[in-house]
């Protein structure tokens, strides 16, 4: 799916702070979140990814 | 412009200057009714919300503009472009966040939260969160940007937060923390107060406040340490497995937040102002009749009430008026009058906050987007009520200037003039050098006010206060 821009800039911070302040329901995003951004900078895993297939 | 069907005829349309920034919807006037032109995907989405449980329940419950989709072909201000056209109920005074005291403006914070909640549950979302998109029918807040609805994409972090808390979270806790008024800062930045600029606002030990750890301390550290805008960040929380559980969770917290979010006036604000003023119950009494009287004289639209201190004269020229602006530079009274007002459910009264001698001026993209004060529909009626002593001793501005500006609004009048002897107006003068504001003087308010209204009754109303009414130079009078 092609991603749809709003007409508003979320804001990087603000998004990310979302996941982090989520409590439960973000936990797993979090962990998930942070877990790719580790593999990105050991560079075991490339920046740009292959398209996710289904949700 | 062509019309067709059902469609109104549009010729004539004014755009809104104050709506472009969303491109799927675009709001003008035509026919004394307000409009919003759609895109294609701005029709979809209005679809969408049009079927949904919340648009039925919010609009029955007064909470969302009452809104029809006008069938037939019908061209907007942007022809070829418009898929779609909405008719919106007129909003009877148009206001702003930095004229609302901090009840209005919570009041509003939490209909936006309550608006996000509803939409998640039926996999809708809005697309921002500005404090513009809530307006008043008296007391109670209705949410008047339709347009802001949109269909939930799966994935997507809320966007609008950021805007939250610039212009609702952060005003809220600078009063409520701080005890600072935001309005000053409101209405100098129309994008609101940002996470960088709540910051340093913050002392080491308002981090321990409710709330203000996450979304100011962290969020402003987030902020500089992801400068890239949040389209990449978007795409990895997507990747993440974002879900709008989470919104969902950020918003209960938020509206449990502003719920305890508190500020009161003063204590003795306006009892200060009762004990102070120098009328005796009679006195008072006979200033009531006198505005019942001119009230009920006619039909009144709209009415004004400048200087309304804690509203009981804003209460009794609502009598006569379809709606009433009661306004006062005091922030104290008006939240005091704005409460009980919710609390009785009135529709017909709106209080704002604003300084007299300093009304709201025209804001924004080319000073369009938000209206001065008197272009936001000129009332038919003015109360001035204790008021021209401030304005004219402690405010400087000179008697003939001030009514020479109330003539050029085109209104009927209902003034009170303190004279010299007053107490409160010895206590103005006091403060100033012997020999100013000579123009502060019975005669000669009497002479200026009959130089730019037609003065039809005048009645003394103490020792040292006079009232007068007056209708706009060359209307006829009454039969």
């Amino acid at each position: 799916m092609t991603q749809v821009l709003a007409y508003l800039d979320p804001g990087s911070g603000s998004i990310i702070l979302q996941v982090l302040v989520g409590g439960v329901a973000a936990a797993a995003v979090t962990a998930k979140l942070y877990w790719s951004r580790l593999l990105k900078f050991l560079r075991i895993r490339k920046d740009e990814e292959q398209p996710e297939s289904g949700a | 412009m062509t019309t067709a069907g059902p469609a109104p005829p549009l010729a004539g349309a004014s755009a809104e200057p104050g709506s472009f920034r969303d491109p799927d919807s675009t709001v003008f006037y035509a026919d004394g009714a307000v409009y919003r032109a759609l895109s294609e995907d701005g029709l979809a989405d209005f679809e969408l919300l049009a079927q949904s449980k919340l648009f039925t329940r919010e609009t029955e419950a007064g909470r969302l503009v009452p809104t029809e989709l006008v069938e037939g072909e019908a061209a907007g201000p942007r022809a070829g472009r418009c898929a779609g056209l909405l008719r919106h109920e007129l909003i009877p005074f148009v206001s702003y966040p930095y004229e609302w005291p901090f009840g209005m403006q919570r009041d509003a914070a939490l209909l936006q939260l309550d608006l996000v909640s509803a939409a998640l549950d039926e996999d809708l979302m809005l697309k921002d969160s500005s404090s513009y998109n809530v307006q008043w029918r008296g007391s109670q807040p209705v949410f008047v940007d339709i347009g802001s609805f949109e269909k939930l994409r799966d994935g997507e972090p809320w966007i609008g937060y950021r805007q939250f808390c610039m212009l609702f979270l952060y005003p809220l806790m600078l009063q409520a923390y701080k005890g600072l008024a935001p309005h000053a800062w409101l209405r100098g930045s129309i994008d609101g107060i940002s996470p960088g600029e709540m910051r340093t606002v913050m002392s080491f030990r308002d981090r321990f406040r409710k709330g203000v750890t996450p979304h100011v301390m962290l969020h402003a550290r987030l902020e500089r340490s992801h400068g890239e805008p949040g389209k990449e960040a978007k795409s990895e929380l997507r990747k993440a497995g974002f879900k709008k559980e989470i919104i969902k969770a950020n918003v209960t917290k938020l509206h449990k937040l502003i719920t305890r979010l508190d500020w009161s006036p003063a204590a003795g604000v306006w009892t200060e102002y009762e004990g102070k003023n120098t009328y005796e119950d009679a006195e008072a009494e006979k200033k009531a009749q006198f505005i019942r009287e001119v009230a009920n004289s006619r039909d009144w639209g709209l009415a004004w009430d400048l200087g309304c201190n804690e509203g009981r004269y804003s209460r009794i020229a609502a009598e006569g008026a379809r709606h009433l602006v009661a306004v006062d530079a005091d922030q104290g009274p008006v939240e005091h009058l704005y409460r009980s007002l919710k609390e009785e459910g009135n529709t017909k009264i709106t209080t704002l906050t604003m300084n007299l001698t300093d009304p709201s001026p025209g804001l924004g993209w080319r000073g369009l987007e938000r209206k001065p004060l008197a272009d936001r529909g000129a009332p038919d009626l003015t109360l001035c009520l204790a008021l021209i002593h401030h304005v004219s001793i402690a405010g400087n501005v000179p008697v003939r200037e001030y009514l020479d500006w109330l003539a050029s609004l085109g209104t009927s009048l209902i003034i009170e003039f303190p004279e010299r002897e007053d107490p409160m107006v010895k206590t103005l003068l006091g403060a100033k050098r012997e020999g100013l504001h000579t123009d502060y003087e019975t005669e000669f308010f009497e002479r200026a006010l009959g130089e730019a209204f037609e003065v039809e009754r005048r009645e003394r109303v103490s020792d040292t206060r006079l009232l007068f009414f007056a209708r706009p130079k060359g209307s006829p009078a009454p039969a």
